[in-house]
């Protein structure tokens, strides 16, 4: 898969990218300050940040999911894909759309590859990781479409209108296999499965508000993904049932779901305002009283 | 790098006293160190297997009755190991099965089923009997008292409804057969049929023994041939082997490409150290203890829950594995019960 030039993005973004590794991330201290300092001191932008869906140079496993952040100073962590497990479900995931993310197309992949019916068994969490493979994947190939994006000139439509147009190819990536969806939410629902389903939901959208070029390092930066899981999970759902040609009316409950989101957000910058004009204008109308405050 | 080794052993055979003098050399390279002490006595290098073995197997892998290893907290050569194990499983296998229940709580038989379903034996997307790669071959080794045969038959010709799996059981013991052997006469006659017992060191498979009636004498000895097994599992054995680096690669030879290993064993609970400190009280003070009352044999008990404790964590064995040849999927282990157990599995790649 190839990955995007670094040295094509703009200096800007390349700066923002660098403040939003000094944002707030579950990681320990050390590693943090580590981050920090390697990204103020050296800038150099050498490494890609995009991440391989199968590190096919890794000799040694690796089950560490990439980090929580974008980098342009270190190189990508491992993808959670041994050589082998990627030989596999690639193989496996060609049947996916007749069989379904069914042991069977494990099974059939593994004989396509070359291999044995039993083969498939070494996979570790059996259909559970040919959906993440379906979800690694998609959420891969979103550079590569963002860039494609961009190259037909609706980069001028703003953040907001980028995120729907990412958020709208990422669905589209789910429509080969839209038949078997339902069953894959079922598996990803399943209780063991569900931190890392959860958690590669957390990495597409932040892929997404990344790509969509946000660069926002306030509170926000919760709220924004918080609110584009909700949406994103709707209307994944609500895909599975649409029977409409080219999926218009997912493309139309997407759009109004974010068009309600960005209303909420203008309701609740709305409020702030008013409060935070209200207080100030009563401790001045308080202090104009001689009240010491 | 791959006509390396050959190019020296020309060399060696012209000058092997010069090439000896090049200390660096000799240090560096494993295989070349091996090559060179076989050199030594001319006559051992034309052996084929020794040979064979030289090119491609490290010295630690290649057991050596000599060689110092360790049965549970002692350290004894690796002859004296295979006896004294033998010791051990002979004076257990009466009461084997209860002890495991009592032990683990009956804790055991989830573990099995667990390892046998996420094997899923005898499953073929096709309708069995289309295509020659439906029938399957299962290796169970050290699995003596038939616990894992027997759920990978149930699993295979039941719920896969795949008649064409058939399990080799093969054990070091012939105590422990001789229970597994009694036990399979409860099975329906179609999975007895499907049953194979035979005796042989998982180190060395070219050397097998049919199970036969104590008073036949010279019973013939056939090899497993290389590249013929489907799956070899191996369930709370392999921690008994006196040279696991030897037994991972005879079980390499014998799988097909695409063959999977799969281990079942007791592992590491590090990661949770209150519940490992609960775990440890229960094994040293209580399993030796149960073994006295119930079996009547502390000692092997003893040993038991010794051998768990020198076994390698997770990671080491996974790069044990790795280091015979195998390739892994994830991180190359499940644990269970919070690492009391662990399954690890790897799969022979095609060459």
């Amino acid at each position: 898969m190839p990955s995007p030039p670094v040295a094509s993005r703009s200096a800007g973004a390349a700066a923002a990218a660098a403040r939003r590794i000094l944002h707030p991330s579950p990681l320990r201290p050390a590693t943090r300050w580590a981050t920090i300092k390697a990204a103020t001191t050296t800038r150099t932008l050498t490494t890609s940040r995009h991440h391989l869906p199968a590190s096919l140079s890794a000799t040694t496993p690796t089950r560490t999911s990439s980090r929580p952040y974008h980098s342009y100073s270190h190189p990508p962590p491992p993808g959670p894909f041994t050589p082998i497990e990627s030989l596999l479900l690639a193989a496996a995931y060609r049947h996916v759309p007749t069989h379904g993310f069914s042991p069977k197309a494990l099974a059939r992949g593994a004989r396509d590859a070359g291999y044995l019916d039993i083969s498939a068994t070494i996979v570790p969490d059996g259909v559970f990781s040919l959906v993440q493979w379906h979800l690694v994947t998609q959420r891969e190939a979103l550079a590569a479409r963002s860039a494609a994006l961009s190259g037909d000139g609706q980069k001028g439509g703003g953040v907001a209108s980028r995120v729907e147009a990412l958020t709208w190819e990422r669905l589209l990536g789910n429509a080969e296999v839209v038949g078997q969806w339902q069953e894959a939410l079922a598996i990803m629902a399943q209780p063991s499965y569900v931190p890392a389903s959860v958690k590669e939901l957390a990495m597409l959208v932040d892929e997404i508000w990344f790509l969509a070029g946000d660069v926002a390092v306030d509170p926000t930066w919760y709220t924004k993904r918080a609110s584009l899981s909700a949406i994103y999970a709707a209307a994944e759902l609500f895909m599975t049932n649409d029977r409409s040609p080219g999926f218009h009316d997912t493309r139309d409950f997407l759009r109004r779901r974010l068009e309600e989101a960005s209303e909420i957000g203008n309701l609740a910058r709305s409020v702030r305002e008013w409060l935070s004009f209200t207080t100030s204008a009563s401790t001045n109308v308080l202090r104009s009283k001689g009240v010491q405050i | 790098m791959a006509v390396r080794p050959a190019q020296f052993r020309r060399a060696l055979l012209q000058t092997p006293s010069r090439l000896r003098q090049q200390n660096t050399i000799q240090h560096s390279h494993p295989e070349l160190q091996h090559l060179l002490s076989a050199a030594s006595s001319p006559a051992r290098l034309f052996s084929s297997t020794v040979t064979a073995r030289a090119l491609n197997t490290p010295d630690y892998a290649v057991p050596n009755p000599s060689r110092p290893t360790h049965f549970g907290f002692q350290t004894v050569t690796e002859a004296e190991k295979i006896e004294r194990v033998a010791t051990v499983f002979t004076s257990v296998a009466e009461s084997y099965d209860r002890m495991n229940d009592l032990m683990s709580f009956g804790w055991h038989r989830i573990w099995k089923d667990h390892f046998v379903s996420s094997l899923n034996p005898g499953f073929s997307p096709l309708a069995s009997g289309l295509d020659p790669r439906a029938p399957q071959h299962i290796l169970d080794i050290a699995g003596g008292t038939g616990d894992i045969a027997f759920r990978m038959l149930h699993t295979a010709h039941i719920v896969n409804a795949n008649p064409d799996v058939r399990v080799t059981i093969s054990d070091i013991n012939p105590a422990m057969l001789t229970v597994g052997k009694q036990r399979s006469t409860l099975l329906p006659a179609s999975q007895q049929a499907a049953l194979s017992f035979v005796e042989a060191n998982a180190e060395d498979l070219t050397r097998t023994t049919p199970l036969s009636s104590p008073g036949t004498a010279n019973p013939p000895t056939s090899a497993i041939p290389s590249a013929s097994v489907d799956l070899y599992t191996v369930a709370f054995g392999i921690r008994n082997f006196s040279n696991i680096p030897a037994a991972l690669r005879e079980a390499y030879r014998v799988l097909k490409p695409g063959g999977v290993f799969a281990c079942l064993e007791f592992s590491k609970a590090d990661a949770h150290p209150l519940f490992n400190t609960l775990y440890k009280e229960w094994s040293f003070r209580a399993i030796p203890l149960i073994g006295q009352l119930v079996a009547g044999d502390r000692d092997s008990y003893q040993y038991l829950v010794e051998s768990i404790e020198k076994f390698p964590s997770q990671a080491d064995f996974r790069d044990m594995i790795i280091d015979a040849g195998f390739v892994v999927g994830g991180q190359g282990y499940e644990d269970l019960t919070g690492g009391v157990a662990a399954i690890h599995k790897g799969m022979k790649p095609r060459a």
